[in-house]
């Protein structure tokens, strides 16, 4: 410490200051206000004087602080480092707990609509984001247009549930099989690129989806959206009020009172349900070869080709299986909404799963259930300050990238172990 | 005399205008190994580039001999090299899996033979007995080439984790994973000390030896060069300007005059 840090430390957040007196000047301090029905524009330095004290005052202290931190190296004391090693010893039982808490969940007393609604929602990403995670986490082709296979998963499952009448069950398969030919499409022309260039070929795709379902009014109705999507049965037994007649419906005959939640909690139990095969599907391919492959040509290509190993054959697998989830998903979406529209498949979606998947660490399973829950949550907490829900998500990102740079949890498990062969 | 392996006729690469490799011709044979030595830039990473796939030869023609059949190597692209004709290579610069364990690197490499075996997935999803039993084999197989470099006790560390020189053999069994007929070595000994060199010369004799692979090797290192080379091909420019034994190669005029240069 000393008086060189200190001098140090006030010409860094003076210059701080200034930066922010820059920026926060003209977007907080000039404010336009109607008068005499004449913009007049209306100083508020105050304003403006507090947060580029805040902002100066907090960089010094943080430079001190930092300082202190640098004193204190060698210690392993992050808390991060802490969780992992936590969940790394008793990650099987904390994977028990949380399923156990999952199935009961829908009968918690504070479980009401809005709750259910909300892990119906988290669900779904955490499907998409494991999804996802075999193409990001394990192949490491950087897709950042997967939304357009939850939305072709989600548009085939409607077209086929309302002109052919066939089932959820029917079209949910169909849904994964088309979802995943639109995966192999996408993968031919890319199979070449790698990094960046892959990133913006793949956006291009995700919004060429978008723009044709937009577009292609004939089948897909356009911006108006495809309406009156039959909801999901029972396994044949509807979950109406008032059934047809001679139809026997879900509370009919289970001899229940009729209620809402019925529907929703059955919703709900089929994403578990999805997202589960979702998990156990990854976690025991990435242990064949073909899972070792992904890996490994996320490592290095070149030396996967040196090994023989078919490098096209083992993209295209990663896309046509990672998409082939995503229209699971997708095909649950349309379900539970009973109205898509090309809306719902916005570019901001591929980023929220991709950004649930990279802050989750790369590859790890337990990695995209923590951030969901934490990212989401945190846009449902701050639901009601509007505008400022996408702030602390940017801001949840920026912490996260700060203390787990490579994800909460970056661990990487081999998939085969010495010890256990012998 | 034992038989040939790999011939190569007239080999010419192009980049343009520039001639990386011109007009070679040399053979290597079984149970040999075969150096190809020069100064820098000569073309011998290139030679091993065109002879694994990763460039297409601009002319001339490489034949590989296995089981008594000639396999014209020009047919195969990139990795249909090592996965049909069995030609294995190594790096200049260490290409291993870093984040993955040793052990894993060492399936990855029985990648093809595997993934047969678990019925492209399939049979692997539903845990089937025969897939079980291949994947213990090639686990044997794994533990088997670890303990000849002695890192079956880091067979479940990051590949990245170890030091360069178990990376450099590390590399090099696993090239042996997939049961090669022929073995290219790029700089193998590029890093090593003299203790590990002398390691690696034994690696190598015994590949030569007990596994009857034939090896190609790049190599500056003259103490490995001149301890285990059968064969010396000296290339300066892309052209062989000459070809013989270690001894006769350590005597020629001609490399003397490529490393060093010419007395004004």
């Amino acid at each position: 410490m000393g008086k060189d840090l200190i001098q140090k430390s006030l010409k860094d957040s003076l210059f701080t200051g200034i930066i922010a007196l820059a920026l926060f000047g003209p977007i907080v301090g000039l404010r336009t206000v109607a008068k005499n029905e004449v913009l007049v524009v209306e100083p508020k330095w105050f304003i403006v004087l507090l947060i580029v004290a805040f902002c100066a005052i907090g960089r010094f202290f943080i430079n001190i602080y930092s300082y202190k931190k640098e004193q204190r190296r060698g210690e392993p004391s992050s808390l991060g480092k802490a969780i992992s090693n936590f969940l790394d010893e008793k990650g099987a039982q904390i994977a028990i707990a949380a399923i156990a808490f999952s199935i009961i969940f829908p009968f918690m007393p504070f479980a009401d609509r809005y709750w259910m609604d909300i892990a119906i929602m988290m669900m779904t990403y955490i499907m998409l984001g494991w999804g996802l995670n075999i193409v990001i986490g394990l192949a490491g082709l950087l897709d950042l247009g997967y939304v357009a296979f939850y939305a072709v998963g989600a548009y085939s499952y409607a077209l086929f549930a309302i002109h052919f009448g066939w089932s959820f069950w029917i079209c949910l398969p169909i849904a994964g099989l088309f979802a995943g030919m639109f995966g192999i499409l996408l993968g031919f022309p890319v199979l070449r690129l790698r990094g960046d260039y892959l990133a913006i070929v793949t956006l291009a795709f995700g919004e060429m989806i978008r723009i044709l379902l937009l577009n292609w009014y004939e089948l897909t109705k356009g911006p108006d959206g495809l309406t009156g999507i039959p909801r999901p049965s029972f396994f044949g037994l509807p979950f109406k009020r008032y059934p047809d007649e001679g139809v026997e419906t879900f509370h009919t005959f289970f001899g229940l009172e009729y209620d809402p939640m019925q529907r929703i909690i059955f919703l709900y139990y089929l994403i578990l349900v999805l997202a589960l095969i979702t998990n156990a599907f990854t976690i025991k391919i990435r242990r064949l070869p073909v899972g070792r492959a992904w890996e490994a040509l996320r490592e290095d290509e070149i030396a996967c080709k040196s090994l023989g190993v078919n490098p096209r054959n083992t993209k295209l697998t990663a896309f046509a299986i990672g998409a082939m989830f995503g229209g699971f998903a997708g095909s649950f979406f349309a379900t539970r909404q009973a109205f898509i529209s090309p809306e719902s498949f916005t570019f901001i979606e591929s980023a929220i799963i991709v950004a649930i998947v990279v802050l989750g660490g790369m590859g790890s399973q337990t990695g995209v259930v923590l951030s969901t829950i934490f990212l989401i949550g945190l846009i449902e907490v701050f639901r009601d300050f509007e505008s400022y829900r996408m702030v602390a998500f940017g801001g949840a990102m920026v912490l996260i990238m700060i203390f787990r740079p490579r994800g909460i949890l970056a661990k990487r498990k081999p998939t085969i172990t010495m010890g256990k062969h012998g | 005399m034992s038989e040939t392996l790999l011939d190569v006729q007239n080999l010419t690469m192009k980049f343009g205008g520039l001639i990386a490799i011109d007009d070679l011709s040399f053979s290597a044979k079984k149970d040999h190994i075969t150096s190809i030595i020069g100064p820098n830039g000569a073309g011998k990473t290139t030679v091993f580039n065109c002879l694994t796939g990763f460039y297409k030869a601009t002319a001339g023609s490489m034949y590989l001999s296995k089981n008594n059949n000639k396999m014209d190597l020009k047919k195969f692209s990139d990795f249909k090299v090592a996965q049909k004709a069995g030609v294995a290579r190594t790096f200049q610069n260490i290409r291993l899996f870093p984040q993955m364990s040793v052990l894993e690197n060492m399936m990855v490499a029985q990648h093809n033979k595997l993934m047969t075996a678990s019925g492209f997935s399939i049979l692997g999803l539903i845990n089937s007995k025969s897939y079980l039993q291949k994947e213990k084999e090639a686990m044997e197989i794994s533990k088997y080439w670890l303990d000849i470099i002695g890192l079956t006790n880091r067979a479940d560390d990051n590949a990245g984790d170890l030091p360069y020189g178990d990376q450099r053999k590390l590399e090099i069994v696993r090239a042996m994973c997939i049961e090669p007929h022929l073995l290219c070595l790029d700089e193998p000994a590029a890093g090593l000390n003299a203790k590990e060199s002398a390691e690696l010369n034994k690696l190598l004799k015994f590949i030569k030896n007990d596994k009857k692979t034939g090896i190609l090797l790049i190599e500056h290192d003259m103490s490995v060069v001149m301890g285990i080379s059968d064969h010396v091909v000296v290339l300066n420019y892309g052209k062989k300007i000459f070809e013989g034994t270690a001894k006769q190669t350590k005597n020629s005029p001609e490399v003397i005059e490529a490393y060093l240069g010419t007395e004004d």
